[in-house]
């Protein structure tokens, strides 16, 4: 068998949007999903009970369950609560809500793994619980967090594919468009297999670099 | 008239571990106490306790009046009437010298930048750190950092400072100029309470000296008596096979 990467070439613009939609939607996921999370894993750490519980329950039915079905749940099963989500809502949701839950326990890893002195010193200079957070223990605790948000995002890249399940027309999507209408299904598959490696090696990559400058102070 | 510092029948045990088993004492405005004793004799724990680190047992803690173990108080307004001074330093590595020293009265007090950053920088000079503004506490010695954060809990202006073996983790030489500077502030009139290993220096700048063993206050008197007439057994013993390390001219005087 003889592969023939010509096939593609005039698929390429619609290559292009796939990357940019699948780029979007992970770096948006990433970036809700860190939010959320910071959130997430600063109640997991808190001194009342109730909603570190919460928190830990909501992390273990994340971790616990499949991308595919906390999607389904937001696209398919929210309607019926009245809730109507566009499918890029629902996937960017969904992506960002999953992603919380990872990104809560590398909080909590993160947070954990700043030294109690600096509570104590914050707490006898007078700050209150959030204000040590926000000053003292987070700005620490990213620095040591960084490496695992970056892999987070790496994984992301590579499961917001699952977004092609809701008809969004991600890389993974075209590559299915694609592939309906050359029948090159080799071809267009290792393509986008490659344009998904490219864009992890260049995320990881650039993280790298990030992470090293600031590991300099 | 109220006390600076009352301690009444303190209990305070880790696990099965007692730690703490009924400490009376008062430290009284403008007084310099220094509490000596073996490791593990609950002094630290004493320290700590008065601070609300550590939740006591029973008894009750006053500082200035305010009972600390039962009040319901915020951390701004406890840092009205304590500081305290860290084994470890526990300077916020994250932060210039200049910041760690100005963040707190901003946050705290809601003081300007430029006010905080004033007093930060005299307090900063004070300790002898002037020129160490902008550095970071990873480029200092251990010796400048404990003097950071001695300059850190004088800018919150406390009532009384609270000092948990400065010392003991910095390396012997540079141990003099903490020392200094806690000798300094002992002499402006601070009210202060210093848990420590060194004998000396404790003889030194104390008006009263309390030696704890097995969580009980043993003995406690003006420097001369504790370290010249011990009273109790256990005082003379510790303090033969402390006061052994320093050489003739101390246990000349400890005799």
């Amino acid at each position: 068998m003889e592969l023939d990467f010509s096939v593609l070439v005039p698929y390429m613009h619609m290559f292009w949007k796939g990357v940019c939609v699948t780029i979007q939607a992970s770096f948006l996921g990433v970036l809700f999903g860190s939010a959320l999370g910071i959130f997430i894993g600063s109640f997991r750490v808190m001194p009342f009970k109730p909603l570190r519980y919460l928190m830990a329950a909501y992390i273990y039915v994340l971790r616990g369950t499949p991308l595919m079905i906390q999607l389904f749940l937001i696209y398919f099963g929210l309607p019926a609560l009245g809730v109507n989500l566009d499918a890029a809502t629902a996937g960017i949701l969904g992506i960002g809500i999953n992603s919380s839950g990872y990104v809560g326990e590398i909080v909590r890893g993160g947070i954990e793994g700043v030294s109690k002195g600096q509570w104590e010193a914050a707490k006898m200079l007078g700050l209150s619980y959030w204000q040590t957070m926000k000053s003292i223990i987070l700005p620490q605790a990213i620095r040591h967090m960084l490496p695992a948000i970056g892999n987070e995002f790496v994984t992301l890249i590579k499961e917001s594919s699952l977004l092609s399940v809701l008809a969004i027309s991600d890389l993974t999507m075209v590559g299915q468009q694609v592939r309906s209408v050359t029948y090159a299904s080799f071809e267009t598959f290792i393509f986008v297999a490659v344009v998904y490696l490219a864009l992890t090696s260049v995320t990881s990559g650039a993280l790298q670099l990030l992470e090293n400058r600031w590991k300099v102070k | 008239m109220t006390h600076a510092i009352e301690v009444k029948d303190l209990h305070k045990s880790f696990g099965a571990l007692g730690v703490l088993k009924g400490v009376s004492l008062n430290v009284d405005e403008g007084e310099v106490i220094t509490v000596i004793g073996p490791s593990g004799s609950g002094k630290s724990t004493l320290a700590r306790c008065i601070a609300r680190l550590e939740r006591i047992d029973s008894g009750e803690i006053y500082v200035y009046g305010h009972r600390m173990d039962a009040e319901k108080m915020s951390n701004a307004k406890e840092s009205e009437l304590l500081g305290m001074i860290f084994q470890q330093f526990n300077l916020f590595p994250h932060l210039s010298v200049l910041e760690n020293v100005a963040m707190a009265p901003m946050k705290v007090r809601g003081k300007s930048r430029a006010e905080a950053e004033n007093t930060a920088r005299e307090l900063l000079e004070r300790v002898g750190l002037g020129d160490k503004i902008e550095a970071f506490p990873a480029q200092l010695s251990g010796g400048q950092q404990q003097r950071v954060a001695i300059a850190r809990a004088l800018a919150m202006d406390p009532k009384v400072m609270l000092f948990d073996e400065p010392t003991s983790a910095l390396d012997p030489e540079l141990v003099g100029d903490v020392l200094n500077v806690i000798a300094d502030l002992a002499r402006s009139g601070m009210t202060m309470m210093i848990i420590t290993h060194e004998m000396l220096f404790a003889k030194e700048v104390s008006d009263r000296v309390i030696f704890m063993a097995d969580g009980h206050i043993v003995e406690q008197g003006a420097p001369d008596d504790i370290f010249g007439r011990p009273q109790k057994e256990r005082t003379r013993a510790f303090l033969q096979r402390v006061l052994s390390h320093y050489g003739a001219a101390v246990s000349e005087e400890a005799r």
